[in-house]
């Protein structure tokens, strides 16, 4: 007990320097609210590092394929469209096997539904804390999507050896994946917050998302490509962001060349939706422990 | 003096909805669809409210369910948001809130002090060096690298306090948590916020433990219906707390039972000196008095008093049926008292029910409920349910005989220990 004591002394000591003053005023929809959003969100940026982490130990914490998860849902899907799309009926791929053509594109897919999956009930299902602790609750979805990033990463090992085995070399044009991984987080991001935040109030949104996302991704070139969609149909098509995204991920693995047409259409459209997905979320976020 | 917390014109306002009532001969996909529109209610939590704290003071927070106490703490918490004003606070804010709610069963004891704390608003740093003091102070050393799902409900809930009075802030809200662990714990919790409070942090206290409040507390404020209904040295706003509860300390009675043979006037709590204090303290000597009227002559009569916690435990009976003589009551007034030498209650609020009845009768002659309040705070400290007045005696000691004399007899009770010094004395 001794011992503690002076801990906080000296801790008291050490505290005197100038300290941050806060404000809490009632929620509005404005440009200030969201630079104090981030200014927020980067004072808990540990806190978005150790849930993350979290999210990946509760997984893999009394599983006994553990990190193999990670990899099984994009290689089963992989295996069951190859049968279906290359044995069964054929879909004109160019140049490479269908495996590797619907792998490539079930890594971002994979990404962007497990994702979305479960940031729609991350406010939901911490309600517990969300009603006791403070901290950004943006935090929640978030975790999840950076969790899911480490799970790309893991399920692209398959990839490469996939492209070893099908003798499929990577180019140059691989460093595509960068932006184009920038610009699926950022939209993936948006939809987790709009979700995970109507989700508050109205939990049709959770019930409704296996089939949203069923729909989602034959609405996507995971299975097809983007050429193979009618002309006709392709400016409505490409509204849907995951196409460009889908498809330039493809593009850059297999290094088939960049579709910029989709790719600015995609992005422009992420950049605007995030940061209004962004006050929209911070908007609930204020009375969100009302109503959960 | 700086202010560490300003509440200005702060006013909450929470949307009830109701289900609408309908109609149960009408189509059910018709009641299906009236059931989305619901009714809504406005209800204001706060109205209003200015207070400001500040830095280095403790204020506590006092009044009935409902007055706006849990929604000043969530507020300050951040955890919701005002309808409209504005709250200034200065300084690294900590809520000890139920704590632990944040804790993964699957999770060890060092991952949940990892996550707890950045759930907290530490930095992992941070809590990579308090890592030994914390499981140090929870008493959970030897079990960090468990799952906290073994760890006992004791073991769960010292951690989490563990966790979040490492947290030095600036201002510290608490709750009820002091409700929380074993008397040894809660000992220990005390000592803990004492400590932070010499260190000069500004603590805001939320309770219902008025005994409590009085002892930690500079100053008290009394909510009524989401205002501020008074602010004050912490002895005069809780004795107009009190007095809320019981507006004048003999006419609160509620009357359950009776007919006009005899009435209960008043039932009140004396020291043996006669004087009327408004607080006990375990094992101190009571006197409880009983003024009452009969108007008609009443033969065998007997009084009870029963003691009830808030929550309507019964604690405990004086009765006069079961000693004694009868007691035959003429006509005309009255006054009968209970003597107890050492008060048996552990601290808290009692409320007494009293009543007058015949030894045989199944109804009671005049039955009060509500007459007084009790109030206990620590005295002779004991762990458990209730005080058990004791002697004690030393017997067979080796060396000295004469020293086994002076050793026996009552246990003496030193003024310094009547009521607890807050500071750390291990």
């Amino acid at each position: 007990m001794a011992l503690a004591e002076a801990d906080l002394v000296a801790a008291g000591v050490g505290r005197d320097g100038p300290r941050r003053t806060k404000v809490i005023r009632p929620v509005a929809f404005s440009i200030r609210d969201l630079w104090a959003g981030l200014m927020g969100l980067s004072a808990y940026a540990d806190l978005l590092v150790v849930l993350s982490a979290h999210r990946l130990k509760i997984r893999y914490k009394q599983s006994m394929l553990g990190i193999a998860w990670a990899v099984i849902q994009p290689v089963a899907l992989m295996l069951i469209y190859t049968l279906v799309f290359s044995v069964f009926t054929r879909i004109k791929t160019p140049g490479v096997p269908y495996a590797v053509f619907a792998y490539a594109a079930l890594l971002p897919w994979t990404f962007f539904s497990t994702s979305l999956t479960n940031a729609t009930n991350g406010l939901v299902s911490h309600a517990q804390l969300v009603t006791k602790v403070y901290f950004p609750r943006e935090i929640l979805p978030i975790s999840y999507i950076v969790a899911a990033l480490v799970d790309l990463l893991i399920a692209s090992i398959v990839m490469s050896g996939l492209m070893i085995y099908y003798h499929v070399s990577l180019t140059p044009q691989v460093l595509w994946l960068i932006p184009v991984t920038l610009v699926m987080a950022a939209f993936t991001t948006a939809c987790s917050l709009i979700f995970s935040a109507m989700q508050v109030r109205v939990r049709d949104i959770g019930m409704a998302m296996p089939l949203v996302l069923q729909l989602w991704m034959f609405g996507s070139p995971v299975v097809y490509s983007l050429r193979q969609v009618p002309e006709r149909f392709r400016d409505y098509y490409l509204l849907n962001p995951m196409v460009g995204i889908i498809e330039n991920f493809r593009a850059a693995l297999l290094g088939n060349p960049i579709d910029s047409h989709s790719l600015v259409i995609s992005t422009v459209l992420s950049v605007v939706l995030l940061p209004l997905s962004y006050l929209y979320f911070k908007r609930v976020e204020a009375t969100v422990a009302d109503v959960i | 003096m700086s202010s560490d917390l300003i509440f200005s014109n702060v006013s909450k306002r929470y949307i009830v909805r109701h289900e609408v009532d309908d109609d149960a001969t009408k189509h059910p996909w018709i009641r299906k669809l009236n059931a989305l529109r619901k009714r809504r209610d406005e209800f204001w939590a706060l109205r209003d409210v200015n207070f400001a704290v500040e830095r280095g003071e403790t204020v506590g927070i006092i009044g009935h369910n409902g007055a706006g106490k849990s929604t000043i703490l969530k507020l300050l918490a951040n955890i919701t948001a005002p309808t409209s004003g504005e709250i200034v606070i200065n300084g690294r804010l900590s809520a000890l809130i139920e704590v632990g709610s944040g804790f993964h069963p699957e999770l060890t004891g060092r991952e949940n002090i990892f996550l707890n704390g950045a759930i907290l608003g530490m930095g992992r740093r941070e809590i990579a060096s308090k890592l030994e003091s914390i499981a140090e102070f929870a008493g959970v050393k030897a079990f960090l690298d468990v799952p906290v799902k073994r760890f006992s409900s004791g073991m769960y809930v010292r951690l989490g306090f563990s966790i979040a009075s490492h947290l030095d802030p600036d201002i510290l809200l608490l709750d009820e948590v002091l409700a929380v662990g074993d008397a040894a714990f809660q000992e220990k919790c005390l000592q803990r916020i004492e400590g932070l409070r010499r260190a000069g942090t500004t603590i805001v206290f939320i309770s219902h433990d008025l005994a409590a409040v009085e002892r930690i507390c500079d100053r008290v404020i009394l909510m009524r219906r989401g205002e501020v209904a008074a602010t004050g040295n912490p002895r005069d706003i809780i004795s107009l707390y009190q007095e809320q509860i019981e507006p004048s300390r003999i006419n609160t009675m509620k009357t359950a039972v009776e007919d006009d043979r005899a009435v209960i006037e008043s039932l009140a709590f004396y020291t043996p000196s006669g004087l009327r204090p408004s607080v006990f303290h375990t094992a101190d000597p009571l006197v409880a008095r009983i003024d009452y009227v009969a108007h008609e002559e009443v033969r065998d009569a007997v009084f009870e008093i029963f003691v009830r916690t808030g929550d309507l435990t019964e604690m405990c009976q004086l009765t006069t049926e079961t000693s004694g003589s009868p007691i035959n009551l003429p006509v005309g007034p009255g006054t009968l008292e209970f003597h107890c030498d050492e008060l048996s209650l552990q601290p808290g609020m009692y409320h007494a029910n009293v009543c007058v009845k015949e030894r045989l009768a199944s109804e009671a002659i005049n039955w009060q409920y509500h007459a007084a309040t009790l109030r206990v705070d620590p005295g002779r400290i004991t762990r458990g349910q209730f005080y058990q007045s004791n002697r004690w005696k030393l017997l067979r000691q080796a060396h000295s005989a004469t020293s086994a004399q002076n050793g026996a007899g009552e246990a003496e009770r030193p003024p310094a220990t009547r009521r607890p010094s807050l500071t750390p004395t291990s």
